[in-house]
């Protein structure tokens, strides 16, 4: 009796963990596609706008998708506590710290560092070059996200049962 | 309502003076520093200045000083904090709030007004588009000008200017050197006027001011940052000449003032004001009359004979002191002779 309980918590564990890995798959597309939508109202407000930089990232984070607007929430944050921080800083600690919350990879985050280094230090159409070439980036890994998330999401949620449930079959 | 809460000028600038907002646009290193320069000094400041690899200083009333990186005057060159490339870039990034892009017009005239109207200059090499500067880039100089308002710098210009039977002022022209306090006179001159001087018979008139460059208001994104009166429409960053004659047409103003007047255009303005019976009050860079009358299109001014009140101001003790009033007959012997 103890034995079957065993293997129904095993099944039932690795189930949930492959559900979970699916689920980090196909939250990744949405995730990009969120910070696509955020990154090319931001591109409106600097470009067309002339909104300054603090303003503009309180604008997007306003009107973006809730998993992304704390990201410029912040950013706009630490820009506006006056403590000497330029953009790219108070970018470059939103960042960090939106990091440790998504399912953003490290190739992607680095696109978004990029643009926070260049984000507020030139000319209009400076910027415009800067956003619409992460932009661009962001497109690309949406793509080889959803390839990603096609590929694997499925495999993972069959995998965690599968796999749990030939272990729980061996061990019996 | 009276020329001055305590009867002598008296710098208005919030708590901590002006000095908040200024420290806020400096990079740590040089905040640390100025910041440690004590209120002996800091009260004497008039002007920040930070060149690339150059010494640090600051421009006193009475001269300019480098400063040690103790906030200390400096002995000599060798002692004193030398900026660097990356201290001005920061300190454009904080002047800027990190929106180059959105100063792009100011940058183009070389100067930006921060908060509390603060007016940084900035020089750097010019990038050219048929043959106009579109920009500048490595920025290499900043000049942070501190403005402070001093209430009752007027005082004791008002009872010259104004007409007690038109219950209004003279035509007036402020003029002296540079850094005499025109600026400052002319923003509590206006200040009054728009608010009434009830005891020397002047109720409040409509005022409108034209700032180019943003220095007598102190516009920070469309509000005036420094008291100009509750009668006053400010038309800020407008070129001087346009901007008179967009105020004479939308906003019925009974006096128009305005800064630094010396292009032609900026006289056909004001001659175009003066014949639709509005006042004028405007300043000038010059340290005579006989100088003024050298330029031409002041001579042209000179021989209409239609401004009442020449104000000469000096720098007595203090800036803004007025050293002499001309009269319109003074000013038409000089232009008339010189022409």
């Amino acid at each position: 009796m103890l034995k079957l309980l065993g293997a129904v918590l095993l099944v039932g564990a690795g189930g949930v963990a492959g559900i979970l890995v699916a689920r980090e798959y196909a939250r990744r597309p949405v995730e990009l596609k969120s910070l696509l939508a955020s990154i090319q109202m931001l591109e409106t407000e600097i470009i067309y706008a002339a909104t300054p930089l603090a303003e503009a990232l309180e604008r997007v984070a306003a009107v973006s998708d809730r998993s992304v607007a704390c990201f410029f929430e912040k950013a706009a944050g630490e820009l506006r506590s006056m403590t000497g921080c330029t953009g790219a800083e108070a970018w470059e600690r939103s960042l960090d710290w939106y990091y440790t919350m998504n399912s953003l990879t490290r190739r992607e985050m680095s696109i978004l560092a990029s643009l926070g280094r260049a984000l507020g230090i030139s000319g209009r159409e400076d910027q415009a070059k800067h956003l619409r070439l992460a932009c661009e980036q962001l497109k690309r890994e949406i793509i080889r996200a959803e390839e990603e998330a096609a590929r694997n999401t499925r495999m993972w949620n069959y995998l965690g049962f599968c796999a749990s449930t030939a272990a729980a079959i061996l061990l019996y | 309502m009276s020329l001055s809460a305590a009867g002598r000028p008296a710098s208005r600038n919030g708590p901590g003076g002006p000095w908040p907002e200024v420290l806020a646009v400096l990079p740590a290193a040089i905040r640390n520093i100025v910041s440690a320069a004590g209120d002996d000094i800091l009260s004497r400041v008039e002007e920040i200045r930070i060149r690339t690899l150059k010494p640090l200083m600051l421009g006193l009333d009475s001269g300019d000083v480098m400063i040690s990186p103790d906030g200390s005057p400096a002995a000599g060159r060798g002692q004193a904090y030398t900026v660097g490339e990356e201290d001005v870039n920061r300190c454009l990034q904080l002047i800027s709030g990190s929106s180059v892009y959105a100063l792009e017009e100011e940058i183009r005239n070389g100067f930006i007004t921060i908060a509390g109207g603060h007016r940084v200059g900035i020089t750097g090499k010019a990038v050219l588009e048929g043959g106009r500067v579109k920009t500048l880039k490595y920025i290499s100089g900043i000049n942070i000008r501190i403005s402070r308002e001093v209430i009752g710098a007027a005082a004791s210009l008002m009872p010259k200017i104004i007409d007690r039977d038109g219950k209004t002022i003279h035509h007036t022209m402020i003029f002296s050197p540079p850094r005499c306090g025109k600026t400052t006179v002319l923003r509590d001159a206006v200040r009054i006027i728009s608010d009434g001087l009830p005891e020397y018979g002047l109720p409040g008139q409509a005022v409108g001011l034209v700032d180019e460059r943003s220095e007598i208001a102190g516009c920070y994104q469309g509000i005036p940052q420094r008291n100009v009166g509750v009668r006053t429409d400010v038309l800020d960053g407008c070129p001087k000449a346009e901007g008179m004659i967009m105020l004479l047409r939308s906003m019925g103003p009974s006096v128009i003032a305005t800064d630094e007047i010396g292009r032609a255009e900026d006289v056909r303005a004001l001659e175009e004001v003066l014949n639709a019976g509005v006042r004028v009050i405007f300043t000038v860079h010059g340290s005579s009359l006989e100088e003024l009358a050298l330029r031409p299109a002041l001579n042209y001014l000179f021989r209409l004979g239609v401004v009442d009140r020449y104000v000469l101001l000096g720098r007595r003790g203090r800036a803004g002191v007025v050293e002499k009033v001309f009269g319109a007959e003074d000013a038409a012997k000089t232009g008339v002779a010189k022409c």
